[in-house]
């Protein structure tokens, strides 16, 4: 008895085909359960932010009883979020800068660097690819007190600057080190097509290399910009003044050891997760390839 | 590449140029000065502000930028701010424990002598002290405080409890009645240091002897009070505390109508007015903090005091602000809207002898200690929270209170310990 | 001199295509990392540090101690860097295998054809595009012990409330609990990748031979998924290591002294209490050693990504 297959391939006889079934078909059992565990799963994932949401229309008082708030909802917690002096806004702007700047900065500095270490075998390229690994493993603990006594020196603290300095030091290794794989995944003829036709090396790069490796960019920059939005040591510690916050910060002084805002805080987050899903999804797709590409080194 | 240090070094030179403090005019009181203020953001806050356009109203010549900073932070951000010489504030909101320490590191501005400390006479004496270091005055009371036993009424009458307990045992008694009658947890401990200060003073004992160089908190009697607190959470007489969010939860349990006595402060009185079972102010009870096995009583002497940063640029403005909030017009206003208690003889007025917040506390301000005068003061809470915490938990509180004595040797070198 | 030339002629491009790197590195990550090893050589604190304030004038007063502070921390005087390095240790373990594992398990799950697929995935991927100090704070209200509405749930179902972040040892659940939530799409997502690089041609060889699903799995899923599942592991394990954040928004500071991990403990000494500048960047040059031993022995053990060719 022949079973016909979904591919083209020969027929190939089942050994005991009690209910034919479709090649990679399920039963309906394991459909169940597949949709039953993708669910569940689901649901973990998405109840923690749904909760927010809803706590975000709760007044004060309404995180200790959150049935509350399905009697009476407030949309309060919006407005005072965005109408707050030096708050969320000042906030968003702040994090949106620095994480722009950081971002700019380390795929400018970077992306000439990864090209030579993919293309050129140069003395010192060896130690070069084992530092961005390394300085990739350094914790915010070994550079934090000394980039907060320089920083302080030259009365950096406090400022754009500042932080956006002290981002590039993850940011910089971190972008040649992706870089130089993406670009590895250039072939390497079109470098010699570029020589032949009389380009110095450089511009090969910006002309020929640099328009195939935009996805690679695009994707390096993506994940240099969430480090940068999301991070919280160093912010904490070198943004001291409301209006120099960024959301990472901001976002702590709602709940603290003595207060417990958290219907501002929870308005709060819904906006900046909106927004940062909103983002998101628009690039996932690239994702997967890009880490595959890139980091399979 | 190349692009990208131009941009680095031009990136700097802005920053670096732009945030630099502007040069203005040394005059007596014009420019903008910075406060940090650390006060409840949503209860407490809109009072100073109105006292702040007050102020701009009566200088015009004088901007004053308010900023809220959360009292948790703010110790750090200003040492940080302070040490970096960036982006500090001219006049800071400091509690009382903090102003030593920042005198000692050279952050502020002695202000003997300045317009910031007039009719010094006229401050309470123990809030004067906190604000000495080294013989100068470092900073102008603006309130005082302590910790007293708060209670709701009528939850006491549900159990049958007719007046506030005077001793930690009646203490336990009482809330044992809350939980059996009202069917609420009796009182709730909130886990920190600070608020553990009162079953040590109940019993005698302090963090340290200072006139001694000795470090006394693993001394029997400390042991005891502690022993007392961890008592009462494990005999279930306490509510299990939670260590994080601790102070949030004792409050939303507490205005919520779910646990009968809290030991707190004059601060909290306009968040607990917020709450359901204090709609009614007159539901609410204060007494002072209840007496250990030595028959007396004791809580902390705490409260705030404004300070002027050593690095201002604009100290006869900040000189003259600090002269407006500590007015006893200025004091008197704060304590008639927020219940908070005056550090002025002469701002206890009739109006403010009148709250009934205030009066409590003042009779609850008999019995406080003042604090250890020590810069290190406030540092030593930090470590003895953590042992507090580990002892809740079930460790023995010998052993956690010896572990705090060891980190306190580590803060104060030189000290004995027992 | 002429061999000097070549050099020079053969690698300049190079160099300065490289140079911004190495600048910025070098005044960036190098100068502080070589000032942040002098500290820990030195008592450098709060009190002692040289500083300007309007007109005090405070020199610095800091010695050079030596080796002092190593010996301080790595004999157990100091009494805290073993159990804090047990804890963070076993939380790395524990994580990455979470993650890894469920990563996996989803993974392979949403690579089967199935309807609303694309809905699962966007639902999974949630986690991962809300910003981690946006999800711990929420997580904090959901495990709040009194208010929180999963001991609500507790409560409903006839269970005990569960002190989730008080109780020292349901602390470190907590906390693992919320590092797999935030850590699992990013796995997720990168395994996902790999499944779908795998040509379906090694399956249906594989099929042919008669090999069963389990086999399949085994001879063909794992060892082609072997490349990036090491680099994600080793990014994992340093990233976890690292892992900033969540311990410090969760639990706080002082309710969470036991379940600090080493990188927070070390930033807890530099800035509460009088800043411990020497502690903390001695804690900073332990964790930098100990992460630098474990990467040189994991690439040995797995042979030099670095090297590998993306084929």
């Amino acid at each position: 008895m022949t079973v016909t297959l979904t591919r083209s391939t020969p027929a190939v006889t089942s050994p005991s085909p009690a209910r034919v079934r479709r090649r990679g078909e399920r039963s309906r059992l394991a459909s169940i359960a597949y949709h039953a565990t993708m669910i569940t799963v689901s649901a973990v994932a998405v109840f923690p932010v749904l909760w927010v949401v809803y706590m975000s229309f709760g007044d004060a008082d309404a995180w200790a009883n959150p049935a509350e708030i399905l009697r009476s909802p407030v949309t309060s917690n919006y407005g005072a979020v965005l109408r707050q002096h030096d708050g969320f806004l000042t906030w968003l702007g702040n994090s949106l800068v620095v994480a722009i700047c950081t971002t700019l900065l380390g795929v400018l500095i970077a992306a000439t660097a990864g090209y030579a270490l993919s293309r050129m075998r140069f003395p010192g390229h060896r130690p070069l690819m084992w530092t961005f690994l390394v300085t990739q493993m350094f914790p915010v603990a070994i550079l934090i007190v000394p980039l907060y006594n320089i920083l302080s020196t030259l009365h950096l603290l406090n400022t754009y600057a500042g932080l956006v300095l002290t981002y590039c030091t993850i940011s910089v290794p971190f972008c040649a080190w992706m870089l130089k794989g993406y670009f590895d995944t250039i072939p390497v003829e079109i470098d010699e097509a570029g020589r032949i036709d009389g380009c110095s090396p450089f511009g090969t790069f910006w002309k020929l290399v640099v328009p195939l490796a935009r996805p690679g960019l695009a994707v390096t920059a993506f994940y240099t910009f969430l480090t940068a939005w999301g991070e919280v040591a160093y912010a904490t510690q070198f943004m001291t003044t409301p209006d120099r916050y960024t959301l990472a910060v901001g976002l702590q002084t709602y709940v603290g050891q003595f207060k417990a805002e958290w219907g501002a805080m929870t308005a709060a987050s819904v906006m900046i997760s909106a927004f940062a899903a909103a983002v998101f999804f628009g690039v996932q797709r690239h994702l997967v390839s890009g880490l595959t590409a890139g980091a399979a080194k | 590449m190349r692009r990208g240090i131009a941009f680095l070094a031009v990136t700097v030179a802005l920053a670096a140029s732009g945030c630099s403090g502007s040069a203005e005019p040394a005059d007596s009181d014009s420019g903008t000065i910075t406060w940090w203020d650390t006060s409840d953001a949503t209860t407490e806050a809109p009072t100073y502000q109105a006292l702040v356009a007050q102020f701009q109203t009566q200088h015009p010549k004088t901007k004053v930028n308010y900023v809220n900073v959360p009292f948790s932070d703010a110790e750090q951000k200003f040492k940080t701010a302070a040490q970096g010489g960036n982006g500090a504030p001219d006049v800071m909101r400091s509690d009382v424990g903090w102003t030593p320490a920042f005198a000692a590191q050279g952050y502020l501005l002695p202000l003997d002598g300045t317009p910031a400390v007039d009719q010094i006479g006229d401050f309470l004496a123990g809030p004067a002290g906190t604000a000495k270091y080294d013989g100068k005055m470092y900073g102008a009371p603006q309130v005082t405080d302590t910790l007293g036993l708060l209670y709701n009424k009528a939850l006491f009458a549900k159990a049958g409890i007719t007046a506030a307990p005077k001793t930690w045992p009646e203490l336990k008694t009482a809330a044992q009645a809350l939980k059996a009658k009202a069917g609420v947890d009796g009182v709730y401990l909130n886990p920190d240091s600070y608020f553990l200060l009162p079953f040590l003073y109940g019993e005698g004992a302090n963090l340290v002897d200072v006139a001694n160089k000795k470090i006394t908190i693993n001394s029997p009697a400390a042991v005891k009070g502690v022993q007392t607190a961890q008592d009462l959470v494990e005999s279930g007489a306490a509510a299990k505390p939670a260590y994080t969010d601790g102070y949030a939860n004792m409050q939303a349990a507490f205005k919520d109508g779910k646990v009968g006595m809290i030991i707190n402060g004059p601060w909290s009185a306009s968040d607990i007015f917020a709450g359901k079972a204090f709609q009614d102010k007159a539901n609410l009870g204060i007494a002072p903090v209840p007496a250990g096995s030595t028959g007396q009583a004791g809580s902390p002497v705490g409260g705030h005091n404004l300070v002027v940063y050593a690095g201002t640029k604009h100290a006869g403005a900040a000189e003259q602000f600090v002269q407006f909030m500590t007015s006893a017009a200025s004091e008197s206003t704060t304590a008639a809207k927020l219940g908070t208690l005056p550090a002025r003889t002469s701002a206890y007025t009739s109006e403010v002898t009148a709250n009934q917040v205030i009066a409590s506390f003042q009779q609850a301000m008999a019995i406080a200690q003042p604090r250890l005068a020590l810069p290190q003061a406030s540092d030593l809470l930090g470590p003895l929270s953590q042992d507090y915490v580990k002892i809740l938990q079930g460790e023995q509180a010998q052993a956690g209170l010896d572990n705090s004595a060891k980190e306190f040797a580590k803060l104060l070198p030189g000290w004995s310990a027992p | 001199m002429t061999l000097l030339r070549r050099v020079l002629d053969r690698h300049w491009y190079a160099w300065a295509m490289v140079a911004p790197v190495v600048l910025v590195l070098a005044l960036l990550v190098l100068y502080p990392l070589a000032r942040g090893l002098w500290f820990s050589l030195t008592d450098a604190n709060e009190s002692n540090i040289g500083r300007t304030i309007g007109p005090n004038h405070i020199p610095s007063t800091y010695q050079f101690v030596g080796l002092d502070n190593y010996w301080h921390v790595l004999s157990g005087a100091e009494g805290h860097f073993y159990p804090v390095l047990a804890w963070t240790v076993v939380w790395t373990l524990i994580c990455v295998a979470l993650h890894y594992g469920i990563g996996l398990a989803l993974a392979l799950l949403l690579n089967q054809r199935a309807r609303f697929r694309t809905g699962y995935r966007i639902m999974l991927i949630l986690p991962w595009a809300v910003p981690p100090f946006v999800s711990v704070f929420a997580w904090r209200l959901l495990l709040n012990g009194q208010a929180g509405i999963v001991n609500k749930a507790l409560g409903g179902l006839g269970l005990p409330a569960v002190a989730w972040l008080s109780d020292p040892t349901w602390q470190k659940v907590s906390v693992i609990g919320v590092n797999t939530w935030i850590g699992v799409p990013f796995m997720m997502v990168a395994l996902l990748g790999g499944l779908q690089s795998i040509p379906a041609e090694l399956y249906e060889a594989a099929e042919m031979d008669g090999a069963s699903a389990w086999h399949r799995f085994r001879f063909v899923t794992v060892p082609s998924l072997r490349p990036i599942s090491n680099t994600v592991i080793l990014l994992g394990c340093i990233w976890t290591f690292n892992q900033f954040a969540i311990i410090f928004l969760l639990v706080g500071q002082a309710a969470g002294a036991s379940s600090q991990i080493l990188v927070t403990y070390a930033y807890q000494l530099a800035f509460s209490g009088v800043r411990d500048y020497s502690g903390s960047a001695t804690y900073g040059a332990l964790i930098l050693s100990l992460l630098l031993v474990f990467a040189v022995v994991y690439r040995r053990r797995l042979g030099s990504p670095a090297r590998e060719n993306p084929t």
